[in-house]
C-alpha cells in the first residue's frame, strides 16, 4: 500500500463532503423547524394529524403506496393577478382607469365588466405591475385585490395550489415523499377528494372509480361478512358485478379506515410565508369553484402516461 | 487484410517512435478548476438564497419572497408575523402599547434609538419603570421574548417596529443582533433603564 495515507485521505474527504451536503447542511437549514403561522390568517400550522390519520400513515407506508405516489408538488414560478372586487362611487373614473390598464377593451365591454364583479383584470403579471395597477384602479372607493397564483406543471394538473414545503410534513414520521409518479401526486388529495367513500371504493376496486387506472386493488383491507341484523353503515356500495352475494356485505377493516383518514388529512391548502398563495374565496375569483374541481378530477381521472 | 502480396519497398529510414512524455498537469488548469468550483459554489448558494431556511424554489432570495406575500406589497412580512404573535400581546398590533404598562412604539425614542440598546431589550427583558413621551410605564417585568428567536427573526421583528407605525429608523440586520447577543452572553437578569441608557 504505497498510497495508503492518500487513499485514506481521499476516502475521508469523499465521506465528509457527502455528509456535509446530505446531512449537516439540511439539518442546519430545517433541523429546527417548528410550527409556524398561516399568512395572513395567522392560524397555527401545521397541526398534528389526527390519531387515526397518523395510524393511516403507517398503513400507507406498509402497503408501499409511496412506490407509486408522491407527496411533493413543484412550482416553477409565482405570478400575480389583479381582481377588481368593488366598483366604489366614482364609476366613470374607474372606467377610464380600467381602459388605461386594458386599452384593448372597448368602452362597452369595460362597462359590462364593471357590472359583473369580481372581475379578473390582469393575469400572469409580477408584483410591481400588479401593485401599480391595483393602485390605479383604486379610485373613488373601488377595490382591486391582488391574488398570488403559483404556477407549475404539477399545479396545472390540479394537484394542488402551491408547492409543498418542509412545514407540511413537520409531524410525519417517516415523511412519505415518494419519488415515482405511476399514480397522481397525493400531497393535496384531501382537498381534491374529500369523500371517504370514494376512497374506500377506489381502494377496493380502483377501476370502478378511475377508468384505465393501473392501481392494484387492495381488497385485503376489506372483509366480506354476513349481515347479522342490520347492514353496517360502513358497508361499501359497489356495482352489481362486484357486490357481495345476498346476505353478505363488504366492510373496510380498521387499516382501510385509517388509510382513508390519512388521505383525507393530506392537504396543502394553507398559505404560508415560505409558500405564499391567495386562498381562493368566492369573492376573490370570478370562476365558480365547480370548474376548478372538474378540471382537477379530469386530470386525475386520465390514465397515467 | 490485404490479400495481394505487397511489393518490396526500398527500406526507408524509420521515423523515431513516438513516446509518451511525462509532463505535469499545467498549473493554469488547476487554477481554472478552482475558479470554476468557486463560481459554482456562489451560483448554487445564490440560487438557494445562501441556504436560507425560508426560501424555497422558485424564489431566489428572501426579498423576492417578501414581494409575493398576500398582504400589502413588499414590507417586512416575517417581522409583522412575529410582532403580531409576540409583541402585540402587550404593545398592541398598532404599536400603541397599554397605558401605564407597556410603552407605545409610535415615535418612541427607544424604538427609534440606538440599535444596540433596542436589541438588548428582547434578549433579556426589561424590569422597572421606563419613560416614553414623558409618561411612565411599568409592567414590573417584560420577559425575554426574543431570547428564543433566531437572529434573523429578531432582526426582522425589530426592523418592523423601527419602520412601522410611522417610525423611520434604520434597519436592524441579523449581524447586529448576533453581535449584541454575543455581548449579552447568557444573561437572563432583565435590564433596567439606567443600564440600557449607558449603551449607545
Amino acid at each position: 500500500m504505497k498510497y495508503g495515507p492518500l487513499i485514506f485521505l481521499a476516502a475521508l474527504l469523499a465521506m465528509a463532503g457527502s455528509w456535509m451536503g446530505l446531512v449537516l447542511v439540511p439539518q442546519l437549514q430545517v433541523g429546527e423547524l417548528v410550527q409556524t403561522n398561516t399568512v395572513p390568517e395567522n392560524a397555527t400550522y401545521p397541526l398534528a394529524r389526527p390519531g387515526l390519520a397518523s395510524e393511516g400513515l403507517q398503513v400507507y407506508r406498509a402497503n408501499g403506496c409511496a412506490s407509486c405516489h408522491t407527496e411533493q408538488l413543484g412550482q416553477t414560478s409565482t405570478t400575480c393577478e389583479v381582481v377588481l372586487a368593488a366598483v366604489g362611487t366614482n364609476q366613470s373614473a374607474l372606467l377610464s382607469a380600467l381602459l388605461k390598464v386594458k386599452p384593448e377593451l372597448g368602452e362597452a365591454t369595460a362597462k359590462t365588466m364593471l357590472t359583473e364583479l369580481p372581475q379578473t383584470v390582469l393575469v400572469a403579471t409580477n408584483r410591481e405591475d400588479a401593485d401599480a395597477v391595483a393602485k390605479d384602479l383604486g379610485v373613488g372607493g373601488a377595490k382591486a385585490r391582488i391574488r398570488i397564483v403559483p404556477q407549475g406543471p404539477d399545479l396545472a394538473r390540479g394537484w394542488g395550489k402551491r408547492r409543498t414545503v418542509a412545514e407540511d410534513f413537520l409531524f410525519d414520521y417517516p415523511v412519505m415523499l415518494g419519488e415515482v409518479r405511476i399514480g397522481p401526486d397525493l400531497a393535496d388529495v384531501g382537498t381534491r377528494r374529500p369523500d371517504p367513500n370514494w376512497h374506500l371504493r377506489h381502494l377496493y376496486a380502483p377501476q370502478i372509480e378511475v377508468k384505465g387506472s393501473v392501481m392494484p386493488p387492495y381488497r385485503f383491507l376489506f372483509e366480506t361478512r354476513r349481515i347479522d341484523q342490520a347492514p353496517s353503515p360502513d358497508a361499501l356500495s359497489l356495482p352489481p358485478q362486484l357486490a357481495a352475494k345476498p346476505g353478505y356485505e363488504i366492510v373496510p377493516r380498521p387499516a382501510a379506515k385509517a388509510l382513508v383518514a390519512y388521505l383525507a388529512s393530506l392537504r396543502v391548502d394553507a398559505s404560508l410565508f415560505v409558500a405564499p398563495y391567495s386562498v381562493a374565496t368566492p369573492a376573490a375569483t370570478n370562476q365558480p369553484a365547480a370548474s376548478t374541481n372538474s378540471a382537477a378530477s379530469a386530470s386525475t381521472n386520465s390514465p397515467p402516461k | 487484410m490485404n490479400p495481394e502480396p505487397t511489393q518490396p519497398q526500398p527500406a526507408a529510414p524509420e521515423p523515431p517512435r513516438p513516446t509518451a512524455e511525462r509532463r505535469p498537469v499545467p498549473v493554469w488548469l488547476f487554477v481554472l478548476f478552482f475558479i470554476l468550483l468557486y463560481w459554482a459554489m456562489f451560483y448554487f448558494d445564490q440560487r438557494s438564497a445562501w441556504g436560507n431556511q425560508y426560501v424555497y424554489a422558485p424564489y431566489h432570495s428572501y426579498a423576492q419572497l417578501e414581494t409575493f406575500q398576500a398582504g400589502a406589497g413588499g414590507g417586512n412580512a416575517l417581522g409583522k408575523q412575529f410582532f403580531d404573535n409576540v409583541c402585540a400581546l402587550c404593545h398592541n398590533t398598532d404599536g400603541s402599547g397599554k397605558p401605564g404598562q407597556a410603552p407605545p412604539f409610535i415615535g418612541s425614542e427607544w424604538a427609534e434609538g440606538p440599535p444596540a440598546r433596542m436589541i438588548r431589550i428582547p434578549l433579556a427583558g426589561l424590569t422597572g419603570p421606563i419613560t416614553v413621551h414623558g409618561q411612565e410605564y411599568n409592567l414590573t417585568s417584560m420577559p425575554a421574548m426574543g431570547a428564543a428567536m433566531t437572529d434573523e427573526q429578531l432582526a426582522a421583528v425589530l426592523t418592523y417596529i423601527r419602520q412601522s407605525f410611522g417610525n423611520k429608523a434604520s434597519e436592524i440586520t441579523p449581524e447586529q443582533v448576533k453581535a449584541v447577543r454575543a455581548q449579552v452572553g447568557s444573561r437572563t437578569q432583565p435590564w433596567t433603564v439606567p443600564e440600557l441608557q449607558s449603551v449607545q
